[in-house]
């Protein structure tokens, strides 16, 4: 599965209106269509760095988007690689950055928008985390590299040989990296491959997205996280009590 | 009270007890549940009965409120599977019965040890989290020790209402090691513990007011913080959004070229920063009070 | 890690408690933490269950628990212990505390 350049990528997944996605910075925003219908698009590509001034831009739109376009559909590209380990970004907070964002798309969120993720590129950790993973429904080209971090990384940090990591991950796809075994966890609604019909699927995404929190269940059906909504559910029956 | 302890000193469980009504405090899903990690068994590291995390219901000045505390000592406090749904539970059931919900936050973010599992669960209590809100449910993150909150629960604090923090606490996403190692040690020296906490410690956060409360680093304290909060609430709506994206537009125009913490200091109104730099958390904010005038 | 699991013969624990487990420490580096609850099998035994990340000291852990359910009334009580290699008489002050707070109650 070869990646396809960013712009190309765009005009398989908006068509025409594509043209109507700015790309600045490796950052994406913009208005498209999908199904026929307007949709709002952020975003990022070339597995970018995101910090402070990139949360904001993405957060404008958002605002902008909220105030001039009311409920239209937002959807929300991941290709970056996190948040690059700066000490000055971390001074003016970052995850207050962060944080602001995520809020943003909360109140879309309440006010009637949409919220789909399609994972394009790298989706890693806190690049994830930060907005596409917020999404109502999220999805995932199967070229894109999804997960918290490939088994070597997470070896070079735990100090856990590569062969017992592997070996694991057969059994506990949380610790496979990719975006069929995050499918299989629930993080993602479902793996698009990236030469079929984008437009179609994107379309048929947004009419069928709901806000629920779906996660836990699919993890659960699906058998990669089997304890997650368990446990949540366990909490919820002891509170009540 | 617990007299002259320190609350970045004290268990995730003395902690609870110490910021609320005596006796007061049930647990969720107790040690005797038995709830282990299976990832943490299958590759041969430690478990612990709770996971990480001590959830339950309690009262502070008589008022009903759910509460979290992450237990740093165990695997950095970071957040699995099952800790992370205790997590997502607890604020669900603080969104369906509107009660108050607090976290008192000591964890590195998602554990590596159960890959993509954490992230999500992480993902998903912000998730929660935003459902109190909408329900104007208050969530406060309670930040006071040197794991602080950094990574995924980083991010997640400030999805909180509010954050108390203390002097000792630290808020960010990326630690000092990890950036000394991208940056150099020249950009950024992680044994440099003043440099480091001028970046990410409760005194700068509070300054820039990402922080909306900065006391003592001991739990009445903390309680008395929390206590305070627990009536109000930080609504999402366009207005307050708006106003925030001025405010952190402002704050990268002014400040973004400037790596000196000190300066920001200076900026911010602390005139005197070596004597700033020994204040207590309520000092700090006396001080910095006064310069602004 | 090594397990083991044995039962100590003791005086039956014969104080009423409020709550029916204590639990003292964390596992953490050097540390450990114990679970003391009532309803063990038997009432005239203190059963253990022991997890330790630190392999090769399992005559140790069976003497000092041993010991303690010797010099304390802990039949019918059930132990858990989740070890990150604490010293043995770490061990000993969590045992204690474990069971000072399921007799006397607090934290």
């Amino acid at each position: 599965m070869k990646k396809p350049s960013q712009r190309s990528l765009l005009g398989k997944l908006f068509g025409a209106s594509a043209k109507g996605v700015a790309i600045e910075d490796s950052l994406l925003t913009g208005y498209a269509q999908a199904g026929g219908k307007d949709i709002c698009v952020i975003g990022t590509c070339s597995g970018t760095y995101i910090g402070n001034a990139a949360a904001l831009r993405l957060a404008a739109h958002v605002i902008d988007c909220i105030e001039r376009h009311p409920r239209t559909p937002i959807v929300m590209l991941v290709d970056s690689a996190g948040q690059e380990p700066n000490r000055a970004d971390e001074m003016l907070g970052l995850a207050s950055y962060f944080g602001h964002l995520l809020s943003c798309l909360e109140l879309a969120r309440r006010k009637g928008h949409k919220l789909i993720t399609i994972a394009t590129g790298k989706a890693v950790g806190g690049a994830f985390i930060c907005y596409g993973m917020f999404a109502d429904r999220i999805y995932a080209l199967d070229s894109a590299s999804v997960g918290l971090m490939p088994i070597e990384a997470m070896s070079a940090v735990t100090k856990i040989p590569v062969p017992v990591l592997r070996k694991l991950s057969k059994t506990m796809p949380a610790l496979e990296f990719g975006a069929r075994p995050f499918a299989l966890l629930g993080g993602v609604e479902d793996v698009w491959p990236t030469d079929s019909d984008l437009p179609a699927k994107l379309a048929a995404a947004i009419a069928g997205a709901a806000v629920d929190d779906n996660r836990a269940a699919l993890g659960k059906k699906r058998g990669g996280r089997k304890l997650a909504l368990d446990v949540r559910n366990r909490v919820l029956a002891e509170s009540r009590r | 009270m617990t007299g002259g302890v320190l609350f970045h000193e004290q268990t995730a469980r003395q902690r609870l007890d110490a910021i609320t009504d005596q006796g007061s405090f049930v647990e969720f899903l107790p040690p005797p549940e038995r709830l282990t990690s299976p990832y943490l068994a299958q590759l041969g590291i430690p478990v612990s009965l709770d996971d990480g995390v001590v959830i339950g219901r309690a009262r502070i000045d008589g008022k009903k409120v759910y509460l979290a505390a992450q237990v740093g000592q165990f695997v950095g406090g970071a957040v699995g599977e099952i800790h992370g749904a205790k997590l997502t539970g607890l604020f669900k059931a603080a969104s369906r019965d509107g009660v108050p919900c607090v976290v008192i936050v000591e964890s590195g973010g998602v554990r590596l040890h159960e890959g993509s599992a954490g992230e999500i669960a992480i993902a998903e209590t912000m998730r929660a989290i935003f459902e109190c809100r909408a329900r104007k449910v208050p969530t406060i993150a309670v930040i006071g020790t040197d794991i602080g909150a950094y990574g995924g629960m980083g991010i997640l604090s400030t999805c909180c209402d509010f954050r108390v923090m203390t002097e000792h606490g630290r808020l960010g996403i990326s630690g000092p090691i990890v950036i000394e190692k991208w940056m150099g040690k020249k950009a950024y020296d992680s044994s440099n513990r003043a440099l480091v906490w001028k970046t990410s410690g409760g005194k700068t956060k509070y300054l820039l007011g990402d922080a909306d409360a900065l006391v003592h680093d001991a739990a009445g304290a903390v309680r008395e913080a929390i206590g305070k909060l627990l009536t109000r609430s930080s609504p999402v709506t366009l207005k307050n959004a708006k106003a925030r994206q001025k405010d952190l537009e402002k704050r990268l125009k002014r400040f973004g070229k400037t790596a000196d913490p000190d300066d920001l200091w200076k900026s911010l109104g602390v005139r005197d920063i070596a004597r700033a730099s020994l204040a207590s958390g309520p000092e700090f904010v006396t001080l910095a009070r006064a310069g602004r005038k | 890690m090594e397990k083991f699991a044995k039962a100590f013969p003791s005086r039956s624990l014969r104080v009423k408690t409020s709550k029916p487990w204590a639990l003292a420490g964390v596992v953490g580096s050097g540390n450990l933490e114990v679970l003391l609850e009532r309803g063990g099998r038997q009432s005239d035994a203190m059963e253990c269950h022991v997890e330790t990340s630190i392999p090769g000291y399992k005559a140790s852990w069976l003497a000092a628990l041993a010991d303690f359910a010797r010099n304390y009334p802990a039949g019918g009580t059930k132990v858990t212990i989740n070890d990150q290699g604490a010293p043995p008489v770490l061990v000993n002050l969590r045992l204690r505390q474990a069971y000072d707070h399921l007799t006397k109650g607090g934290k």
